[in-house]
């Protein structure tokens, strides 16, 4: 039972980056749309009641950029009213919106995105890039904490030494810097140790391999494959000129042709493959419970 | 089966007239576990250091070094990684990656083996220290013990033939450490494991070892086992004073048959030795004059986010002026927090806080910080924010010939180049400029020598004399037990029991220092190794060798 966030990084990366280029590079009105559906589907059912507060501030971010458009940009042959001497249009406020389904589809997926790829799996991408980059990469994310967690202590010492001699603004700044240069000096001098720890085991004595804590499983394989022919056949479509769309000056091409409508389904089924594959974990989840 | 043979071994430092090490032999077997010990400087690091190619300091050396019948500097680079195994002592910084499990696999990978193979010595690895339970993350979040546990179990996953440990538990805990040594002892006695570790603090080691070997001056001055160790040192030896308590005792009392180790020994010694028809030291006791409160905790409540849990549950105590007071405690049970609500670098949302009898509040403007209070912090690093010692005491216009301790010979060193030791005095003299009347200290014998704990515990008179009020946060019972006017012990979050050293380690039957728990049936209120020595000379022996009273 592989839920979405179980595939290989690679995949889910794949999958992320096919969605968001083609709703990027088409900006069709469906295929916003259907971008939409998807990342919220897939936002709502990884997070449940959760992050209601995230919903809220898509829609709000949804309305402005919606209303933004036709503010601007004053194109379009249907004037709804006239605002400040400015005709307001359909077409522009259309524009907006398909603008900032858009847009609010990608940051729902890119939302997603940051929950499920943790540093880990991000460091899984690069070493299968490159090991030696990955591994710099992870010793550099594990220095952030450890540098702010230092600069938070050498500033607690400082105060209770009085290093801030007055409450004013001048002092904490200059002190701070001294805190930060401090805090590089520690680095420093502590690197040494870590540098003579990676010696003291091997480093560089000859060619790396790099263990993997992901598998690359027959899900992974199917559902890798579904992505590419899906992603394939929207591009064909769009290659095959179904996705040319106007809204300036009159709305037009909302009827693609034959090519154009299965490239919508494949995108479609694209769009929805992990909310199918989270919705089958739950239901089979209860299934088990209920066996039970 | 002979895994090292050292011989005729020199090895001087560049720019240095002196040799760090000098004419020294010897051998280790497969199987063995040896003590390295010697006061800081002694070349016990250095030594160990030889041992490992990667790690060899650069200097100028002669002599052999022959690792199973090759001399050391002709092994691959390869073999003498996966073979020498080094753990070092910081256990935040030999950590490399960012992940437990990658941590584990960092030299494995490093030497291009198999990624099948690794992942089974990894697995297999991970269970024998029960890393498993946290094999998926972030190293940063490890507490000190688990991060030298992982180090260790990081080049054990290596199957190296010799495992070489520099001072592993000097920044750990008590408990941490004995679990360390305990994990050491398993490696050794299952896995027969060869191991060589340099320590200070013997107490949980010695009794374990096959040999001692002490160093003094680049010089190898001892090599056997460790009940044979008072044939070839005699005298007042600093490493003698770092031994466990039994032996210590048994030194000083000079006891004649094979040295007592651990508690059950020592306290077999003590009975088969000496008389007990003098069951108490006669106290001297101070008349209790009500003197000023120099910090006053009253109810205090404390905990770091609003969804946390109380670190601090109604805390209450007070601490008189001019006193040592000593709270000791286990891991996390809100010690160092306490040290920082009373230097107001956290606040309580309920109890007050007073610092010679004024609210924390009412001290305007930082004042708190200025000839008042000061916090010497666990982390002495994080004091030095200059390049030198004398820029650093310049900067806070310390004056050092003030100081109850002499740190002039250092002026010119980097703070981070100094000892464990010296950077605490350093940091200690950066602190007493400020001339604070009340001193709250973190850990302040974390990582020192026996050499150095008995120069703190010199300061620390010094600072009484000057009435300085002292409030020391501790792991360290013995330290506690010798120079605290008072002892508190916290537990979950306030003070559970408090009294004089004598009462308060004679009330606690686990919590108690190695020589209160040897003396207890035969002597009351003895829990120190000098009252110890004094009780038993006042006895005399049973033999009646010399009876003094």
């Amino acid at each position: 039972m592989v839920r979405f966030h179980d595939l290989n990084p690679a995949v889910i990366a794949i999958w992320f980056f096919a969605v968001t280029g083609t709703a990027m590079f088409c900006s069709y009105p469906v295929i916003c749309f259907l971008t939409l559906l998807g990342g919220v589907l897939l936002f709502a059912i990884r997070n449940g009641k959760k992050h209601l507060k995230t919903h809220l501030f898509f829609l709000i971010l949804y309305v402005i950029l919606t209303l933004a458009n036709p503010l601007i940009s004053h194109n379009g042959k249907t004037v709804l009213f006239v605002m400040n001497d400015n005709p307001v249009t359909l077409e522009a406020l259309l524009y907006g919106l398909n603008s900032a389904t858009m847009l609010t589809g990608v940051l729902y997926l890119f939302r997603s995105f940051t929950q499920i790829m943790t540093s880990e799996k991000l460091l899984y991408i690069t070493s299968v890039l490159s090991p030696k980059i990955s591994m710099v990469l992870s010793m550099a994310i594990r220095y952030v904490p450890l540098f702010s967690r230092q600069g938070q202590k050498v500033s607690d010492t400082q105060k209770a030494m009085g290093l801030y001699t007055d409450d004013n603004i001048v002092d904490d700044i200059t002190g701070r810097m001294r805190i930060f240069s401090s805090v590089s000096t520690w680095a420093l001098e502590n690197g040494i140790v870590t540098a003579d720890s990676m010696a003291a085991r091997g480093y560089g004595t000859g060619r790396r391999t790099a263990l993997k804590r992901f598998p690359f499983g027959r899900t992974d394989v199917v559902f890798l494959a579904l992505t590419i022919a899906f992603t394939g056949t929207v591009a064909l479509a769009a290659a095959h000129g179904s996705y040319i769309f106007d809204f300036y000056p009159s709305v037009s091409g909302i009827h693609p042709d034959l090519v154009g409508k299965a490239g919508l389904a494949a995108f479609f089924l694209l769009v929805i493959m992990p909310v199918i594959k989270e919705t089958e974990a739950i239901i089979r989840w209860r299934y088990l419970e209920s066996k039970i | 089966m002979e895994i090292f043979r050292v011989e005729d071994l020199n090895f001087t430092y560049p720019d240095c007239s002196k040799n760090a090490v000098s004419d020294v032999n010897f051998s280790i077997n497969k199987g063995e576990f040896i003590v390295l010990c010697g006061s800081t400087g002694s070349g016990k690091s250095t030594l160990l250091r030889l041992l490992k190619p990667e790690l060899s300091p650069n200097g100028k050396g002669s002599g052999n070094i022959i690792f199973h019948d090759t001399p050391l500097s002709e092994c691959s680079g390869r073999q003498s990684a996966s073979s020498i195994g080094f753990v070092m002592q910081n256990p935040e910084q030999q950590i490399v990656t960012d992940k437990v499990w990658h941590e584990l696999a960092f030299g494995l990978e490093n030497l291009g083996v198999p990624v099948a193979e690794i992942s089974r010595k990894v697995a297999e690895t991970a269970s024998f220290f029960g890393i498993g339970k946290w094999y998926g993350q972030n190293t940063a979040d490890l507490s000190g013990g688990q991060k030298q546990l992982l180090n260790l179990a990081s080049v054990l996953v290596m199957s190296p033939e010799i495992i070489i440990l520099d001072e592993p538990t000097a920044q750990l805990d008590p408990i941490a450490a004995s679990e360390f040594i305990n994990a050491l002892k398993r490696l050794n006695e299952e896995l027969s494991l060869t191991v060589i570790i340099a320590e200070h603090r013997l107490e949980d080691v010695v009794p374990i070892c096959d040999r001692i070997m002490v160093m003094n001056g680049g010089k190898l001055i001892f090599n056997g086992e460790p009940r044979k160790i008072f044939t070839e040192i005699k005298g007042d030896s600093p490493v003698l004073r770092s031994l466990p308590a039994a032996a210590r005792l048994y030194g000083m009392t000079g006891g004649i048959d094979d040295c007592p180790l651990t508690v059950r020994e020592g306290r077999k010694y003590i009975e088969n030795t000496f008389k007990n028809d003098i069951t108490a030291l006669s106290v001297t006791s101070s008349d209790q004059v009500k003197k000023e409160t120099a910090l006053e905790f009253k109810n205090v409540r404390f905990r770091y986010s609003r969804d946390g849990e109380d670190i601090l549950r109604d805390l209450s105590f007070s601490v008189s002026t001019g006193e040592v007071f000593c709270i000791l405690g286990g891991n996390g049970c809100g010690k160092t927090t306490s040290l920082k609500l009373a230097s107001d670098l956290a606040t309580p949302y309920s109890g007050v806080i007073k610092v010679f009898g004024k609210k924390l509040k009412e001290y305007k403007n930082r004042s708190l910080y200025k000839e008042c209070l000061s916090l010497l912090p666990q982390d002495v690093q994080t004091v030095f924010l200059c390049d030198s010692v004398r820029e650093e005491l310049d900067k806070c216009r310390a004056d050092i010939s003030s100081l109850p301790f002499d740190i002039s010979d250092l002026l010119d060193m980097h703070p981070y180049d100094l000892s464990g030791g010296e950077q605490q005095a350093t940091a200690l003299a950066r602190i007493l400029a400020s001339k604070p009347k009340l001193l709250l200290m973190d850990e302040p014998t974390k990582g020192l020598d026996a050499d150095w704990k008995a120069k703190m515990k010199d300061i620390l008179e010094g600072l009484k004399e000057q009435n300085v009020t002292v409030v020391i946060v501790t792991h360290d019972i013995e330290f506690a037990a010798e120079c605290a006017d008072r002892c508190a012990m916290f537990f979950d979050g306030k003070i559970v029991s408090e009294g004089t050293p004598e009462e308060f380690f004679s009330a606690n039957s686990f919590y108690t220092t190695a020589v209160s728990r040897m003396t207890r049936d035969m002597y009351e209120n003895i829990v120190t190794v000098p009252q110890a020595v004094k009780i038993c000379s006042l006895n005399g022996r049973k033999d009646g060798e010399h009876d003094s009273h």
